[in-house]
């Protein structure tokens, strides 16, 4: 039982982690690859703000406040990284962006007060997966209704076409920026729920390995896709666990599994599970009305 | 005379080696009709492309309403009133019709991004009046029954219309239209014709247009320069261009005699 939740924690972490690059990558379509890097900068200040300074007051609410210091340290980084390598195009961004996650995680790694080598340990039980799921919701609803006004569009423009769009006067470098802020402002919440539902936090889990699973879990889904991403989450969160069940050989072979049905799945549904679209309630209700 | 919004002084593209563009001499005044005509590679989009910002001119200047804007960012131009269509249309493909115009709205742009997302007041209803300028903008265009289609899924004319009411959707004092009847049929191409006047004088603005259609361009511009090899070979009216030698030369090439 405690098994299962701690699972299903850990989807409700990863559907805010892919739902937040989706808009980044899948909205705006700019190729970030330094996912990670937040995550782990919202976790540390987090966790920090937990051990060392930690409010007379509910833990609930300092949970609160703990999940805003890490998204807010997160989009703070993400300003001051979007202003030089936004301007940089495709690759450039994704290698720029890369290297930035890969410095946090040394620069941790060399802080002796959190931990350093030896991670962050003695951090207080904030998160349970109700308030897990609350941010989820939070995190879901924020980036939808975003999407849904002229803000979304014109985030949206610019995957669409960057010089159609300045065309009409879009200032893309500022929705560009705009996108990276708010999808890494998320990045650190989430971390700031991991480390206060884990308890423990190491350098190493946030290495660059993360960055592209958390990428793969947006592409599976679809991307520009927020159903594709929450779905995606759940399956790459879930896949390892399922394989571990079927045994021990199979496990040892997980990221050859992994690699395999990604292929098929490039090869059979480039768009990715949802492509662009997104699961529409009232509409899938009304049509079984009628 | 008045002065013009618009003035190219003597402006230069050099890509490399090659002069796209030679010290070209361009005035766009309140109200005009204007073409640019020559033959394939004489330029004519490059010139879109520094008065749109897109590309910054070796040498020369472009002033609008006595600013120059040489190196403004393209949007920054849009906003200050010039807009343009593409050769190879340029839509959001994968939007619908009406979003692709009322993101060129956006200027207008009365809300911030916290009221999207909590669904303010100010948020509905600057929602609610984008979308009628949108459907209003669309029914000039006869575009208002498709508002939901794809824009990749109209057919080529249309898109060609859908892109057009996208640029005056930004407010613009001055229309840029690069070659607005390739791939239309001489039916397109007629109501194209008298669309063009008909927006010219119902939305007060200055069209500057780029076009191979001789009939096109003769039927409704009032000036037009003639570009070859990136230099101006004439300018003129219809009539003054159609007799040109110089013109003539350049598009049937150097006679042999
Ligand atoms: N970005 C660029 N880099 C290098 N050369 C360019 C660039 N843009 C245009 N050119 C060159 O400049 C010249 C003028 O091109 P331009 O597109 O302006 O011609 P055009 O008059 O619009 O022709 P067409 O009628 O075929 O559209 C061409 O020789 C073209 O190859
Ligand atoms: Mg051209």
């Amino acid at each position: 039982m405690e098994y299962l939740a701690h699972l299903t924690l850990n989807c409700g972490i990863f559907i805010i982690l892919a739902v937040s690059l989706n808009l980044i990558n899948g909205m705006a379509g700019q190729f970030s690859l330094g996912h990670a890097g937040f995550w782990a900068i919202g976790a540390y200040t987090g966790a920090a703000f937990s051990v060392f300074s930690p409010l007379p007051i509910p833990d609930w609410m300092n949970l609160f406040i703990g999940c805003g210091i890490g998204g807010i340290s997160a989009s703070i980084a993400g300003i001051l990284i979007g202003i030089p390598c936004l301007r940089l195009r495709g690759d450039y961004l994704a290698i720029a962006t890369l290297g930035f996650s890969e410095i946090i995680r040394l620069l941790i790694v060399n802080m002796d007060v959190v931990g350093g080598p030896r991670g962050f340990t003695n951090i207080p039980k904030w998160a349970n997966l109700g308030w897990v799921y609350l941010w989820v919701v939070i995190t879901i609803l924020f980036i939808s209704n975003l999407m849904k006004g002229t803000h979304g569009r014109a985030i949206i423009s610019i995957r669409e076409d960057e010089i159609a769009a300045e065309s009409i006067g879009i200032n893309t470098f500022k929705y560009k920026l705009m996108a990276f802020v708010i999808g890494s402002g998320f990045a650190g919440v989430a971390g700031a729920l991991f480390a206060y539902s884990q308890q423990f936090i190491h350098p190493n889990g946030f290495n660059f390995l993360w960055s592209v699973i958390i990428l793969l879990m947006i592409i599976l889904g679809g991307l520009g896709s927020i159903t594709g991403a929450v779905i995606g989450a759940v399956i790459l969160t879930l896949l390892p666990e399922v394989l571990r069940l079927m045994g021990e050989t199979i496990s040892q072979w997980r990221m050859v599994i992994y690699s395999l049905l990604l292929i098929m799945l490039m090869l059979w549904r480039p768009q990715g599970l949802f492509g662009k679209k997104e699961l529409n309630l009232s509409a899938l209700l009304g049509r079984k009305k009628s | 005379m008045s002065a013009p919004i618009l003035h190219a002084n003597n402006i230069t593209m050099k890509f490399g080696g090659l002069v796209a563009v030679d010290q070209l001499n361009l005035k766009v005044f309140k109200n005009d009709l204007v073409g640019i005509i020559g033959p394939n590679g004489a330029g004519k989009t490059t010139v879109f492309n520094m008065i749109t910002g897109i590309y910054t001119p070796s040498d020369g200047e472009i002033i609008l309403e006595k600013r120059n804007i040489n190196t403004e960012r393209p949007y920054a131009i849009s906003q200050l009133g010039i807009s343009r269509t593409f050769q190879n249309i340029r839509l959001f493909k994968d939007l619908s019709v009406i979003d692709n115009i009322r993101l060129a709205g956006h200027q207008g742009l009365t809300y911030s991004a916290m009221s999207s997302i909590i669904r303010s007041k100010s948020f509905k209803t600057a929602e609610k009046k984008l979308t009628e300028e949108a459907i209003d903008l669309l029914k000039i265009f006869k575009l208002e029954n498709k508002k939901d289609f794809l824009a990749k899924n109209l057919p080529y004319g249309e898109q060609r219309r859908l892109e057009i009411a996208r640029a005056l959707a930004t407010g613009p004092q001055l229309l840029l239209l690069d070659e607005p009847a390739a791939g239309m049929n001489p039916n397109e191409t007629n109501e194209l014709s008298e669309l063009i006047g008909w927006l010219r004088d119902y939305f007060k603005i200055a069209i500057l247009l780029i076009e191979h259609d001789m009939g096109l361009v003769m039927n409704v511009c009032e000036r037009i320069y003639v570009l070859d090899y990136g230099k101006l070979i004439a300018h003129g009216t219809p009539g003054e261009i159609q007799n040109n030698p110089k013109v003539i030369e350049a598009y049937l090439g150097t006679e042999v005699d």
